[in-house]
């Protein structure tokens, strides 16, 4: 990992010397051993704070939407979901790729910070849900290239959570969801860190208009969540950063999952952030579509 | 002090819950939080006594959800329903130091000497609390920094302190509140013993000038490099034992509607939205600086106390790391 590490301290020195990036993003470390975090460097002189270890977990993508309005060339770091998040951004016209530089770096999966927070100094951490699922470990996308790619573990999607849900009755599964989403406390973490959810004025952000009660409860919660998920259905990149923040451990990505199933089983297998162009499962209409409810 | 196995916690809890309504600290779901001891006892949440939960106890004074009042439409007239108080005590059993001096905080708010904000005053007089010391702190807590006194806790707060002897608790009444409910438990050993050792905590640093140092910091460039990362969700403010910005909304079904207090958080874009549009906090940068100053002067200035109390909470729980202690050893210096 430290030659990786180096070779992206190097870039980022070159890149800020010669002009061709105002802003580099990367990660530094943070507080904890298991806190790895994003930095934004703006100077030759500090691109030894970046760093390269197994919580580089946070995907860079979502903060180019914090330049569009600047006049900065900012070039990120990417893995392979961070450049799956970078093409829906681009797809979804929140970015312009003429003023990024996306420096891809192969990644063997993240260790996942809830679990070592919870270990023992010292004891073996296991390695994030998401990252144990990734299929795209290597950038799908990319100006530049750090390091060699590596063989992805994963070659086929594991739906064998969904399908334990799908198992239940209709009552145990209202049962099991409203239990979860009891525990949520609406601080928007997931949404907010979410690539897929880049509504310039989202839904949840409108309280007047009265299609989201503040209050707090196990029914707001279930909208909330339901309505989120139907949103980011189609565009989900499986990055699993939802459920990673959220602080009250709601099994977000399960209903993501269960859409990406449906979606596979009613379009044909898809697999959101790898192309920037052709035809997305839920936004794109052909006159020959079925109508069959018309 | 007084003494009980905490083989026969349940029995304590038991007498406890015979006499007064009582919140425990619970793991439901990989949540922690406060909840009613009941649900302990239909095995809905396990208790947990191993850390600070995530979820401070401030939901026993200021829930995240609370109905102000009830309103009805009769032909043109309105009538109110006022909301009952809590009508028992409350016992608040292992809340840790740091959220006790938290409830100090809030009384600076809630029990102005302008205006005493009479929902949060009947918990406040109805809540009994007992306040366990912490002997073994997290590696992000700070509250020995922040000025606090772990071997003690608040004392116009908790009722009742509570030392952990390992197999045991130890009570001692701290004020009359928490008198009479220790006198009414029975089958509570005695001993002499002193207090338990403390680990020391490992997160230390230097706080003196702080507020006024901060004064002069408002345009300066430490902002950016803070809110850079910042995705302004609400988790910092909502599980902060101190944070208590509220907004006032109706839910109106026909012609019965419900006046509600919900948490509200100055991370987010409605928090200072004017009417007209206009918003005077439009990004990162004066979110992430209101807060932090929030906590670190204006409420010193004001109330000559800080409003962060080095929990730790949202050095742990920030998606992204925003680490207000990093902040505070870097203006320091």
């Amino acid at each position: 990992m430290s030659d990786i590490q180096s070779e992206m301290r190097a870039t980022a020195k070159q890149l800020l010397e010669s002009g061709e990036a105002t802003v580099v993003i990367g990660w530094e470390k943070g507080t904890m051993p298991y806190n790895s975090t994003p930095v934004m460097i703006r100077s030759a002189a500090d691109v030894d704070k970046l760093i390269w270890d197994e919580y580089c977990q946070q995907n860079l993508s979502t903060y180019l939407i914090d330049f569009i309005y600047t006049e900065d060339k900012v070039a990120i770091f990417a893995k392979g979901c961070d450049t799956r998040a970078y093409n829906r951004l681009i797809q979804d016209k929140r970015i312009s790729a003429d003023k990024c530089i996306v420096i891809g770096v192969p990644c063997s999966g993240m260790k996942s910070a809830k679990a070592a927070a919870k270990l023992p100094e010292g004891a073996e951490v296991p390695m994030s849900k998401a990252c144990k699922e990734c299929r795209y470990p290597n950038p799908v996308v990319f100006d530049r290239k750090i390091g060699q790619d590596v063989t992805p573990w994963c070659t086929e999607k594991d739906f064998s959570d969904v399908e334990a849900i799908e198992a239940m009755d209709q009552d145990a599964k209202a049962a099991f969801w409203k239990e979860q989403y009891t525990k949520c406390i609406r601080c928007y973490a997931c949404r907010n860190i979410c690539p897929a959810c880049n509504c310039t004025n989202c839904i949840f952000d409108q309280s007047a208009s009265g299609w989201q009660s503040k209050d707090i409860n196990a029914s707001e919660n279930q909208f909330y969540g339901v309505t989120r998920a139907f949103h980011v259905a189609g565009r989900c990149i499986e990055c699993g950063q939802c459920e990673m923040v959220c602080p009250s451990d709601v099994p977000i990505m399960l209903m993501n999952k269960k859409f990406i199933k449906d979606i596979d089983t009613l379009f044909g297998a898809y697999e959101a952030g790898l192309e920037t162009e052709g035809p997305v499962p839920l936004s794109h209409y052909e006159v020959s579509d079925p109508e069959e409810f018309m | 002090m007084k003494t009980i196995e905490k083989a026969k916690l349940d029995s304590l809890f038991a007498q406890l819950a015979q006499n007064y309504s009582l919140l425990v600290p619970v793991d439901y779901n990989g949540l922690t939080q406060f909840a009613p001891y009941s649900q302990v006892q239909e095995g809905v949440s396990q208790l947990y006594l191993d850390g600070n939960v995530t979820v401070s106890p401030k939901t026993a004074y200021l829930p995240q959800s609370e109905a102000m009042y009830k309103f009805r439409a009769q032909g043109k007239k309105l009538a109110i329903e006022e909301m009952a108080g809590l009508d028992k005590q409350q016992v608040l059993f292992g809340v840790r130091h740091c959220d006790t001096k938290a409830i100090q905080c809030l009384d600076k708010v809630f029990l102005d000497e302008k205006f005493e904000d009479p929902q949060y005053k009947n918990k406040r007089e109805q809540n009994i609390v007992f306040s366990l010391a912490c002997n073994n702190p997290k590696a992000t807590c700070f509250c020995e920094s922040m000025g606090l006194d772990r071997a003690h806790a608040e004392a116009s707060v908790a009722d009742v302190q509570v030392y952990d002897f390992g197999d045991s608790f130890g009570f001692e009444a701290i004020s009359d509140k928490g008198k009479a409910c220790l006198d009414k438990l029975t089958g509570l050993g005695e001993t002499a013993s002193k207090l338990p050792d403390q680990k020391p905590q490992t997160l230390k640093f230097d706080v003196a000038g702080l507020p006024e140092k901060l004064k002069d910091m408002f345009e300066d460039p430490i902002w950016d490099e803070y809110s850079f990362k910042c995705l302004n969700c609400g988790t910092c403010s909502y599980i902060c034992p101190t944070c208590h910005c509220f907004d006032i909304n109706n839910k109106i079904r026909g012609e019965v509607g419900v006046k509600l207090r919900t948490w509200d958080s100055c991370m987010f874009n409605e928090y200072t939205l004017m009417a007209g549009g206009h918003q005077p906090r439009a990004g990162k940068k004066e979110r992430v600086r209101n807060r932090f100053l929030h906590k670190l002067q204006y409420f010193n200035e004001k109330h000559d106390m800080s409003l962060c109390v080095g929990c730790g909470r949202c050095v742990a729980k920030c998606p992204v790391n925003v680490d207000i202690t990093k902040f505070i050893r870097q203006v320091i210096g």
